[in-house]
């Protein structure tokens, strides 16, 4: 599906918009205009059309005497006042009220149709040339290539200097072994889908315990989950299928000068109660809310256990080895959690929330100051997203922020709980549709983490995990004692059948060792 | 015959002091028992003659300084050949002394050569080739070789260049082509196409269609692989289309479901060494009849077929090959890797089958003829139906770049407007291990 560039750009615009709207008012539920369709020009602007040439010309002011280029018209007549030629700066009216707006001169583009035109010429140039025109600047160290030259200039920067990262937790250096093993990686999606109902028990066995040890937390603090919906989806349900191609649409080419800022915080199959191994279900937003209070409290529960929790992060989890690497990570107020978790077994689930800052606990509860929440980005993202977070976090994050956020408060009633908010998107369409079962609610102070997400800093990374090998197999190097015959039996006796024994006999000895046979077995 | 029980008392001995390995030449070349004392010329002898390959960076001796496995696998290759079972008995005990699988590299070529060389003295190869394999097969899951692929292809472009210069290749040749059918007959479980429908995803015309199947000896997971690969390509939003065809034998244009107005590629990466020698041409007659706008042909370097009477001859070149290609397992991963011994298992099973079954192995599909030839060998065959088509600079710049990304010791060479060779070669200490090239009608 052919993508446009300047969904993109249109798009991180908005970006960086959202996220200083965050910085400046942070508390507020964003209400936020919904952006239009990029390229969805006032209808009474003046239509440019310019060709390509113009569209790629980069000085295309020439002066007349000296042959240097400019690429304003502007420039240029100041130039040619120092070769003493009339020169005529064009004084800006007030009557110039009508705004321009230019179409991409390729016909089968998008944007070559007036009603989708763009804004401004720059913005059209670089859509001309990143979607038609050849790409000629070429990384020498990943050899990826550009049209746009400050594209190929920004990439160069931190080309190599990112880390690709996969839900399952392995970290890659390069772009294209990320891309082939983001095909093939699927083990944790299966995983979470394989234990989703013992997850559930545990979670609230365990945050019914935790819940007591944690002494001084009210249990309204810490609320108890209700029993789990009923698993409503299956794991393909339509909602999955619709964020998925909404990806695909903003995603496919963004440049990729915007840092990857994968920070993963899925959610949580295991904590939305059994609400489908997708964590995509059509659960209503009480079942949310539900499910969400229930993986909470095992989270809450556990980060009371952890003495360093002080100024940790909370996000909900289910049983996986990396829990306690996430509670560890969350233990460093600097490094924003790394919070990798399995979501969904279709990779193209997204959820996210964000909690603004102060209001997430009451500030009544004083066991919640624990999670005075430092600069934390949530966010969200599975499978595919991990391509957009290679070319252009920022752009797509920000429309998720957007579009995906889900109201799933706390809920299950008392006063207290009124200022627990998890997450405070107005259920938007997009976001009605999105599944529920995704509230996962991550402290925010929206302004500094939300904004270090956006500019993608490293620290986003956090505490770099080593790559774990998810790949490691069983299997015992070099323990084994024997000489090479004694490793040639062993596999002929793991065959076990006639064809293996007349093998052995071969041999002469009849006495290999029994463990060799047996371990071969 | 008799051969003496090995103790199986030995521990695996850590890569070793120099010292060590002294120790044993010193025990191995200067006390030879009795019967051994005529045969230091002999051995020499046989070095000499050794005319395993024809690039000048061979010496005519042999260069495996301080390497002791080598040298009595050549010996005990010659006594095999001379039907000198006193000596092939001795030799098979003494080199199951030193052998290990889990030793240095000298351990593991002597434990897997010598595992192929019992099997030539007592005519078992058949029998053991089969038993590998099955045992291989049992063990062999989606997981497990999804596992060791892709670990392997993150420490070593030894397959990766291959997929990169042919996905160059491919991208290049099918250009603007609205409908493309890639017939796959490589042995590396697709990981070769996602990077490739990343590319198509962000061609800059329209996304084409794309049709992959995938002509598979082992179709165990291919099915699993399918689901992966249609799950990305759907991601991606490339429109695709993926077939599972078994065993190489009786490819026809309908078989694979070629259309007419498909851009079709085929793509062989490790893929014609599978292939029983006799066989070769006539898949490329096959290629050639499917009307393909490109071919690629990626193989590793060794040539395992012109010498196949020639049990000396032939033991030298797979010591060459294998050598390499344990280095640099051995500096690709870590100590303990697991994965690093499950490839060396791979190429134990293939040193059974190339040097101790015979030819005529019957053919049950899930066969696999290992006879691999060099670059200028495959030129020669495929000449007869295709023309070369020289790698780009920019697909050159792309695998460039890929080695960069890997440790030191791996480069690129692109042969010289040599008539007899086309390609580019893979290089790992200077040495040339892989071979890539694309072919026209």
């Amino acid at each position: 599906m052919p993508v446009d560039l300047d969904n993109v750009s249109t798009a991180s615009g908005e970006a960086s918009v959202s996220s200083s709207g965050n910085q400046t008012v942070p508390p507020k539920p964003t209400t936020k205009k919904k952006r239009n369709l990029p390229g969805m020009p006032d209808p009474d602007a003046e239509v440019i059309a310019l060709s390509p040439k113009t569209l790629m010309a980069t000085n295309r002011f020439v002066c007349e005497i000296c042959n240097k280029g400019f690429q304003r018209d502007q420039n240029l007549q100041l130039h040619r006042r120092g070769h003493n030629l009339p020169w005529k700066l064009r004084q800006r009216s007030s009557k110039e009220v009508r705004k321009r707006v230019y179409v991409c001169p390729e016909p089968t583009c998008v944007h070559h149709d007036p009603s989708r035109a763009l804004g401004d010429l720059t913005g059209i140039k670089k859509h001309f040339c990143r979607k038609h025109g050849e790409k000629k600047w070429k990384c020498d160290k990943c050899s990826k290539k550009y049209a746009v030259q400050s594209d190929w200039k920004a990439h160069s920067k931190i080309c190599g200097t990112r880390e690709y990262k996969c839900d399952c937790g392995t970290l890659f250096s390069r772009r294209d072994s990320f891309i082939t093993h983001r095909a093939f990686c699927d083990a944790l999606a299966e995983e979470s889908a394989r234990s989703q109902p013992q997850t559930v028990a545990k979670a609230s066995s365990e945050s019914d315990s935790k819940a007591v040890t944690g002494d001084s937390s009210p249990p309204a603090a810490v609320a108890t989950p209700p029993p789990p919906p009923a698993p409503p989806a299956s794991p393909k349900s339509n909602s999955v299928v619709v964020s998925s191609s909404a990806l695909q649409t903003q995603n496919p080419e963004l440049p990729e000068n915007s840092p990857q800022v994968i920070e993963e915080t899925q959610a949580n199959p295991a904590m939305s109660g059994s609400c489908s191994s997708s964590g995509t279900s059509t659960s209503t937003t009480s079942s949310t809310s539900n499910s969400n209070g229930g993986g909470s409290s095992s989270v809450f529960a556990s980060l009371f256990a952890s003495s360093t929790a002080a100024s940790a992060t909370a996000s909900l989890h289910s049983q996986t080895p990396a829990f306690t690497d996430l509670i560890r990570a969350m233990g460093h107020p600097d490094h924003p959690a790394d919070l990798s978790r399995p979501s969904s077994s279709e990779p193209i689930s997204l959820c996210l929330a964000t909690n603004h800052g102060s209001s997430i606990f009451g500030t009544g509860l004083q066991e919640c100051r624990q999670y005075a929440p430092p600069p934390q980005p949530a966010m969200s993202a599975t499978a595919l997203l991990q391509k957009a977070a290679q070319m252009g976090a920022a752009a797509t994050n920000a429309s998720f922020l957007r579009g995906l956020g889900i109201v799933s408060s706390a809920s299950t009633s008392s006063g207290q709980q009124d200022s627990l908010q998890w997450g405070q998107q107005p259920g938007e369409p997009e976001g009605a549709s999105v599944p529920a079962g995704l509230g996962l609610g991550l402290p925010c102070d929206g302004s500094s983490g939300l904004k270090e997400l956006m500019m993608g800093t490293p620290s986003v990374f956090g505490p770099k995990q080593t790559t774990l090998d998810f790949l490691g197999l069983g299997m015992a190097a070099g323990g084994n004692p024997g000489g090479g015959l004694s490793a040639l039996i062993t596999s002929i006796g793991g065959s076990l059948d006639v064809t293996a024994a007349a093998a052995a006999a071969s041999f002469g000895s009849g006495e290999f060792p029994g463990k060799d046979i047996g371990r071969s077995t | 015959m008799h051969l003496t029980p090995y103790t199986t008392t030995t521990t695996p001995k850590k890569p070793s002091p120099q010292s060590n390995h002294h120790h044993h030449n010193n025990n191995i070349l200067h006390e030879p028992p009795p019967l051994d004392n005529n045969n230091n010329t002999t051995m020499h002898r046989s070095n000499q003659s050794h005319t395993s390959t024809s690039r000048s960076s061979d010496s005519t001796e042999p260069n495996d300084d301080g390497k002791w496995a080598p040298k009595l696998l050549r010996e005990c290759a010659k006594a095999i050949s001379d039907r000198d079972s006193t000596k092939t008995h001795h030799l098979l005990w003494m080199l199951n002394e030193l052998a290990s699988p889990y030793g240095d590299c000298d351990q593991k070529l002597a434990s897997y050569f010598l595992q192929a060389l019992f099997c030539r003295a007592t005519d078992s190869g058949q029998r053991c080739y089969k038993t590998l394999s099955s045992v291989a097969e049992k063990s062999h899951s989606f997981d497990s070789a999804r596992r060791l692929i892709l670990k392997f292809q993150e420490v070593s472009p030894w397959t990766t260049f291959g997929h990169v210069a042919s996905n160059g290749a491919i991208l290049e040749a099918l250009e603007g082509e609205p409908k493309l059918h890639i017939i796959d007959l490589s042995n590396t479980l697709c990981t070769q196409w996602p990077t490739l429908l990343e590319a198509l995803a962000t061609r800059n015309d329209e996304t084409p269609h794309l049709k992959l199947t995938v002509v598979a000896l082992a179709g165990s997971v291919m099915k699993e692989v399918g689901q992966r690969m249609e799950k990305f390509a759907r991601l991606m939003g490339v429109p695709f289309e993926f077939n599972v065809i078994s065993g190489f034998r009786d490819l026809t244009k309908e078989g694979l479901g070629v259309q007419e107005d498909e851009a079709i590629a085929v793509n062989c990466v490790g893929a014609l060494r599978r292939v029983e020698v006799e066989e070769r041409e006539n898949l490329i007659r096959v290629f050639k009849s499917l009307g393909p706008k490109v071919v690629t042909v990626v193989e590793e370097e060794a040539d395992f077929c012109s010498w196949r009477e020639d049990l000396v001859k032939c033991l030298e070149e797979c010591l060459r090959f294998y050598s390499l290609y344990f280095e640099m397992l051995e500096e690709s991963f870590p100590a303990t890797s697991n994965e690093r011994l499950m490839l060396e298992r791979e190429c134990s099973r293939s040193i059974v089958r190339v040097l101790a079954c015979c030819d005529d192995l019957e053919d049950d599909g899930g066969e696999c003829c290992e006879r691999r030839e060099r670059g200028t060998q495959w030129c020669e065959r495929l000449r007869n139906a295709f023309s070369p088509v020289g790698f780009s600079d920019d697909v050159v710049d792309d695998v460039k770049a890929l080695l960069k990304r890997y440790q030191p010791g791996w480069s690129l060479v692109v042969s010289q407007g040599d008539d007899h060779l086309s390609g580019i070669y893979l290089t790992w200490k200077e040495e040339p291990v892989v071979w890539a090239s694309a072919w026209k009608p």
